[in-house]
């Protein structure tokens, strides 16, 4: 296989649903190579669909299919004392665990790490949980939503509201759990980097509550610098800052800079509303939404969404269309830089993946093989720490794998 | 005192605004020596953005810049000019990675462009971060952060139910491209400790969004179609939202139930039991047919407590229960101040305020803020003299011609 930025790097994966499994797969699709770990009864993801014909298998689902890209698949029952010591063998010959278990339970999981760094000194774990693996929230049961919550996101979405009887509201899908791979995948290269030098492990405490928290724009610096407690209700402070609808759908525009409203009024025709004193500024045309917000709405149902994004863009105002799925997998920007990839599953078929996070010049990127079935690599992966095949028929039989 | 990992790494920063910045404060928390490079005469819009401190505008007082520039240096140099543009070769000469966020192909035209720092320094590392990539038709398009979550599709599967698409809220695409720009600045030092060259690596904001909703990609791949908003709701569990709390204040507490152990913990904390055995609600997907009525069920309750004690009580019963965080709750949250995550450094303008620190802890080398942000230009003469080797003289005379401040 071609040389990656992560070629060489050995990673256990004890991860279920996003998280872990995310920072499992960007660790593999960039050349690591990752074992994943599933218990008997298989990553939750597997239960999570999209699935085909919305019919849930679990071999199937598009969640589990995306965030398994090029692992090699094991199942161990970690609840079971000789699934703890086959996962301590395979540690033994691994660069970094990672797993996303709640620290109260890792320790009954044989995830005690002055444990594993006796059996291998320069092994890195890195934990991934709601609230870090200390502090006094430390115990408390969480998922995405709870995340996305208590980082204090949620309470800012959607943002320019005018309905105070609806709650905070999520991004859709993942993000909590997905921002807590990306950071953790930053803080665990971090950590290999040390490794490098040093030979030394460690263990990695990555909060998904901390990652929420450190993406809030000026946000939380609103608090701690201007004593303005924020939230989703209220106005955009500029303007243009909005969604526009046009006959075939809708269209985001927003305006920063001054010279591109001018732009815009020429797009616009130069219009006689637009030299009024009430939309002197950006601030000033925040203040005059109402008045404002109509005037662009009439002249943006003239258009079709690609025809005024293109005709913004080329005048260098900032439009972009309010996407569907449908309009990603046609768009001809993506389909240049050849995002999408095509990618075979035993039992899945052929299907569309979303592609590379980033492009590199060269040692990037790439698909090798798709998300494991279950407890497809056991054979092979429990070869290489001598297991046999005896034992492994003893251990199928015990309930370890 | 402990090596911090990335401790001997220089990194010189051509960002601006939040992209950039978000994927440099990442090296400066593992330890790198980040240097921003920064203009006179086009003032980052981080330093010009309110809150200022105690409401005082100026550059050295916004939070913005100050939350997403701690730990860094400032040189404030004139790029424009041809001695300023040899001055950023000389920085890139003794540096490891190179961060820049400009528009495409803009860096090429100020003459700092990969392949030219490739002849100054061999093994670079270069991050580009932009909009729509530094290749493709649209590269040249304004890609800015808020734009690129509709771009990306964000939008369109997010929202209340029965409402229009909806923004999320924050700028997302913004730091997203920031921490995947780190992670491949990462990725490329252990490729270069592996094989000793160096990369150049193209972020684009849209794509590194794209990846993060493969629920709704996903969807379409298979069945052409993409899954309607759905506010906080979830397509498998029940309850799964977010309730209001006692009092008109706009106080608000999630709650999730993933397990029927979950399920049934809840009906009795709430002082409930028959729920539990309720036919409406007898499994997720009878709770999932009976949403509104489960919801109602459950904001009654909540709308006669604190978010809080919501969530003691429920905690205690081992169900999944938070308040939704503000701004004001997280600076003030005794969860986060014990695990160190509040940062608080002195800064000669605006003294000690609370900023958002470090998401991750590592055990042997402990990751801790430097310093404060910097003031604008703080660390020319540092940089200028102690890294790059000039003199006292040559550097009043780079001062006195404005390339340098």
């Amino acid at each position: 296989m071609a040389e990656q930025l992560l070629s060489g790097l050995r990673v256990i994966e004890c991860g279920q649903m996003v998280s872990a499994p995310y920072l499992g797969k960007l660790l593999a699709d960039f050349g690591a190579e990752v074992v994943k770990v599933e218990e008997p009864g298989g990553d939750p993801a597997r239960r999570r669909g999209p699935f085909p014909g919305d019919i849930p298998h679990p071999e199937k689902s598009g969640l589990f299919l995306y965030l398994n890209t090029n692992k090699l698949g094991v199942t161990l029952n970690l609840r079971h004392p000789t699934g703890q010591a086959l996962l301590h063998r395979l540690c033994a010959q691994a660069d970094i665990l990672i797993h996303n278990y709640r620290p109260t339970e890792m320790a009954e999981l044989g995830l005690d790490f002055a444990r594993l760094q006796h059996i291998n000194p320069g092994l890195i774990m890195t934990t991934i949980s709601y609230f870090g693996c200390t502090g006094p929230y430390r115990d408390y049961q969480a998922y995405e939503l709870t995340g996305t919550n208590a980082g204090g996101w949620a309470f800012l979405s959607p943002g320019a509201s005018d309905h105070p009887e609806l709650p905070p509201l999520k991004a859709f899908g993942h993000q909590a759990d997905f921002q807590g791979g990306v950071h953790a995948a930053v803080a665990t290269l971090g950590a290999y980097y040390h490794r490098c030098l040093t030979g030394e492990g460690q263990h990695v405490d990555v909060s998904i509550q901390e990652c929420i928290a450190a993406i809030l724009e000026m946000n939380f610096i609103h608090y701690t610098y201007g004593g303005r407690e924020t939230s989703r209700l209220g106005r955009r402070s500029i303007f243009p800052w909005c969604m526009l609808d046009c006959q075939d759908g809708k269209i985001f525009l927003i305006c920063v800079e001054e010279d591109q409203w001018q732009r815009l009024v020429e797009l616009m025709g130069n219009p006689e509303w637009a030299s009024l004193e009430i939309f002197r500024d950006r601030v000033a045309r925040g203040q005059h939404y109402d008045a404002l917000f109509p005037l662009l709405q009439e002249w943006a149902a003239n258009w079709k969404v690609m025809d005024l994004y293109r005709a913004g863009q080329e005048r260098r105002i900032c439009f972009a269309p309010v996407n569907t799925m449908a309009d990603l997998f046609a768009s001809a920007h993506l389909q240049a830089r050849e995002f999408f990839v095509r990618l075979s599953h035993q039992i899945a078929g052929t299907l569309t993946y979303p592609g590379a996070p980033f492009k590199v010049s060269e040692a990037g990127w790439a698909v090798h093989r798709p998300a494991p079935l279950l407890g497809q690599h056991n054979g092979e992966v429990y070869g290489r720490i001598g297991v046999s095949q005896a034992e492994l028929e003893s251990l199928r039989q015990q309930g370890v794998i | 005192m402990a090596r911090r990992p990335l401790e001997g790494i220089r990194v010189t920063d051509f960002t601006w605004a939040w992209a950039g910045p978000y994927c440099t404060l990442q090296l400066a928390h593992l330890g790198a020596e980040v240097i921003r490079i920064e203009s006179q005469k086009r003032t980052c819009v981080t330093r010009a953005i309110p809150s200022f401190a105690d409401d005082v505008p100026g550059p050295n007082r916004a939070g913005y810049f100050n939350q997403y520039n701690q730990g860094k240096k400032s040189l404030l140099l004139d790029l424009t000019r041809p001695e300023g543009v040899e001055i950023a070769k000389q920085l890139v000469s003794k540096s490891d990675i190179v961060v820049q966020n400009f528009s495409a192909g803009a860096i090429d035209r100020m003459g700092l462009g990969y392949e030219v720092l490739r002849q100054v320094k061999p093994d670079i590392i270069m991050i580009s971060i932009c909009g729509y990539g530094q290749t493709g038709p649209e590269r040249q398009y304004m890609g800015y952060g808020p734009a690129s979550v509709p771009l990306a599709g964000i939008s369109s599967l997010s929202g209340y139910r029965g409402f229009g698409p909806a923004e999320v809220g924050i700028s997302y695409g913004d730091p997203n491209a920031g921490i995947f720009g780190a992670f491949a600045a990462l990725a490329a030092l252990a490729y270069r400790q592996r094989t000793g060259r160096g990369v150049h690596v193209d972020v684009a904001l849209w794509e590194a969004l794209l990846v993060l909703q493969p629920e709704g990609l996903m969807d379409y791949a298979m069945n052409n179609t993409q899954p309607e908003r759905d506010g906080n709701r979830d397509r498998w569990m029940a309850p799964h939202g977010c309730f209001k709390c006692k009092g008109d204040d706009d106080k608000w507490v999630t709650i999730v139930c993933g397990t029927e152990a979950e399920w049934q913990a809840l009906c009795r904390a709430i002082g409930r039991p028959e729920l539990a055995t309720d036919k409406r609600f007898a499994d997720a997907t009878a709770r999932k047919a009976n949403e509104d009525a489960l919801e109602e069920l459950i904001t009654a309750w909540t709308k006669e407590r604190d978010r809080w004690e919501v969530t003691e009580i429920l905690q205690k019963a081992g169900v999944a229960a938070f308040p939704s965080m503000s701004n004001k709750d997280l600076a003030t949250d005794p969860h986060l101040a014990a695990r160190g995550y509040l940062v608080q450094k002195e800064h000669p303008e605006v003294g000690r305020r609370i900023h958002a620190g470090i998401p991750w802890q590592l055990s042997v080398t402990p990751c801790e803020v430097q310093a404060a942000a910097p003031l604008r230009g703080q660390h020319t003469d540092y940089v200028m003299r102690e890294i790059l080797g000039f003199s006292e003289t040559e550097v009043q005379k780079l001062k006195e011609i404005h390339v340098l401040y």
